[in-house]
């Protein structure tokens, strides 16, 4: 095959955008920005410093939260186990109860399960079928020893936007910290740490078109709030992240969110249009599920279960298109998505569900290419897979 | 782009497959089936007799792309076949000539069991 690939994997990784690269490249390539940010006692240094300093604030501007609330990381991985590890161990003599939902991310799943190792008991809250968990179902969870809630604002395989401000305010009343996994939100949809009371916060760069390797963990500053570190070492970050500051890295994730702030709204318009130009396309091939809550969703983001089809052959036929297998998340195994059986599908229809995820460089005809290699190759397999009786 | 998942006689026949369909019910096509949608892969083969060999092969497959070529080799294969290939043919050679993974040698034995399922009806009916 020679065709081009077309790339609608956003939610999996974005592409740096040129704006981003020329900043970073810019410093990179300066002759007195190579200091180490904490050495302040000469110009190098200091330099480096305001560099970083820009970008904190460019990232805290995105969410509508101070620059000192911001802990610079290696990615929203880290930021989640920092978050959930640093409040859960230190405030464990609170409580060892922990309320999170069934379609988090791994990031997230995984360090909970360590936790239950540790002696933590968490409750996994299963979403409604369109995949909301509803804010009753957390209020329902909570126990006089929950220390934590951790709810994703928007959801990595079907995009569908849970209601953080409504969570954070019932957890803020009990006085139990509240953590967001907000990998997929920023640029998306509006996010405003304290109008939403959020105590916690995981971000990343490389969904917003920054590099790859850097993110950021909100923690609320007021009142202060204590986590226990995972990293020791130089005391950066307030000891909360040790190691030495990336600097290039540092700066690109500023721009990208100064870049996403600002827009934020023309993205998700014309995303919008492309994406239901897509859906539009795809209902043609008929027996198709929408996957997720129809509007409380992000733009940019189609997940769509196809009937009638095996999902390998699914996947290797739109092989031209750079999209994610509702396998995919499950490195491997025939097992569907967890996601998506989570919302009550079946295994197989879980293994026929793609993930298309748009961004700021898809083109209308990237779409149409999209809905070409669908309306060609799914026909073409439940032909094959007829198997009438 | 290729993918290295697949050999490129795979994606030659997934990509156009032969002898893909049903042949109507007669009296002298027999079929035979396998598996189910719930396992994940399952076979259906019809082929039409004539003077004890099979004269024409068809396949559907609900299956993975190792699984729609198998089913285009097969189907090529059986043309001048007689019933005593029916029944001991292997999956094997055609796991090696398709690179097959272990891990998806349990998918072709649902094939192996389609072709005794012909087997079967072919000796039924002649």
């Amino acid at each position: 095959m020679t065709q081009p690939c077309i790339y609608l994997d956003y939610a999996a990784s974005t592409p740096v955008d040129p704006r981003v690269a020329e900043a970073m490249i810019e410093c990179l390539k300066a002759a007195d920005t190579h200091g180490n940010p904490s050495s302040m006692g000469h110009e190098f240094g200091r330099k480096a410093r305001a560099l970083v300093e820009k970008a904190r604030a460019q990232v805290a501007n995105a969410i509508g939260a101070q620059p000192q609330a911001i802990v610079w990381t290696s990615g929203a991985t880290e930021s989640n186990n920092l978050a959930l590890f640093g409040a859960a161990q230190l405030h464990a003599d609170k409580g060892r109860h922990i309320v999170s939902s069934k379609t988090e991310h791994k990031a997230v799943l995984d360090p909970l399960k360590q936790l239950e190792r540790q002696g933590f008991t968490v409750t996994y809250l299963k979403p409604q079928s369109n995949g909301i968990v509803a804010p009753e179902q957390v209020a329902e969870a909570l126990r006089p020893d929950t220390v934590l809630v951790s709810l994703m604002h928007v959801n990595n395989e079907i995009g569908v936007i849970q209601d953080v401000g409504a969570v954070g305010r019932l957890c803020r009343e009990r006085g139990i910290l509240f953590h967001v996994d907000a990998a997929q939100s920023i640029g998306k949809v509006d996010v405003d740490v304290e109008a939403m009371h959020i105590d916690l916060l995981s971000m990343t760069a490389h969904k917003v078109y920054g590099p790859k390797g850097i993110g950021a963990l909100y923690v609320r500053r007021n009142p202060p709030l204590a986590l226990r570190p995972l990293l020791f070492g130089g005391g950066q970050e307030g000891g909360l992240r040790s190691g030495t500051l990336p600097t290039h890295q540092i700066v690109g994730m500023g721009a990208a969110f100064a870049l996403a702030a600002a827009e934020r709204e023309a993205d998700t318009a014309r995303l919008r249009v492309l994406r239901e130009r897509l859906w539009r396309g795809i209902q043609e091939v008929g027996q198709v599920d929408l996957n997720g809550d129809p509007e409380q969703r992000v733009a940019n983001v189609l997940n769509v279960s196809f009937h009638g089809v095996e999902g390998e052959s699914l996947q290797f036929a739109l092989r031209e298109l750079a999209v994610s297998t509702g396998a995919a998340c499950s490195s491997g195994s025939d097992e569907g998505s967890y996601v998506l059986r989570a919302l009550g599908r079946n295994d197989q229809l879980a293994q026929s569900s793609l993930r298309f995820s748009l961004g700021r460089f898809t083109t209308e005809a990237d779409i149409d290419a999209a809905i070409a290699a669908v309306q060609r190759e799914v026909p073409r397999l439940r032909e094959i897979a007829k198997l009438s009786s | 782009m290729s993918d290295p998942a697949y050999s490129n006689v795979v994606t030659e026949h997934f990509d156009r497959p032969r002898n893909v369909g049903v042949l109507a019910t007669a009296p002298d096509v027999i079929s035979g089936r396998a598996g189910s949608r719930e396992q994940g892969t399952e076979f259906r083969l019809t082929a039409r007799v004539a003077e004890d060999r099979i004269v024409e092969a068809r396949f559907q497959v609900f299956g993975c792309p190792h699984c729609v070529a198998a089913g285009s080799i097969l189907t090529d294969t059986l043309v001048g076949k007689d019933l005593a290939f029916l029944r001991t043919w292997s999956w094997r050679e055609l796991a090696s000539q398709l690179e097959l993974p272990t891990t998806k040698r349990g998918r072709f034995l649902i094939l192996e069991d389609a072709v005794r399922a012909m087997a079967d009806d072919w000796a039924r009916r002649f």
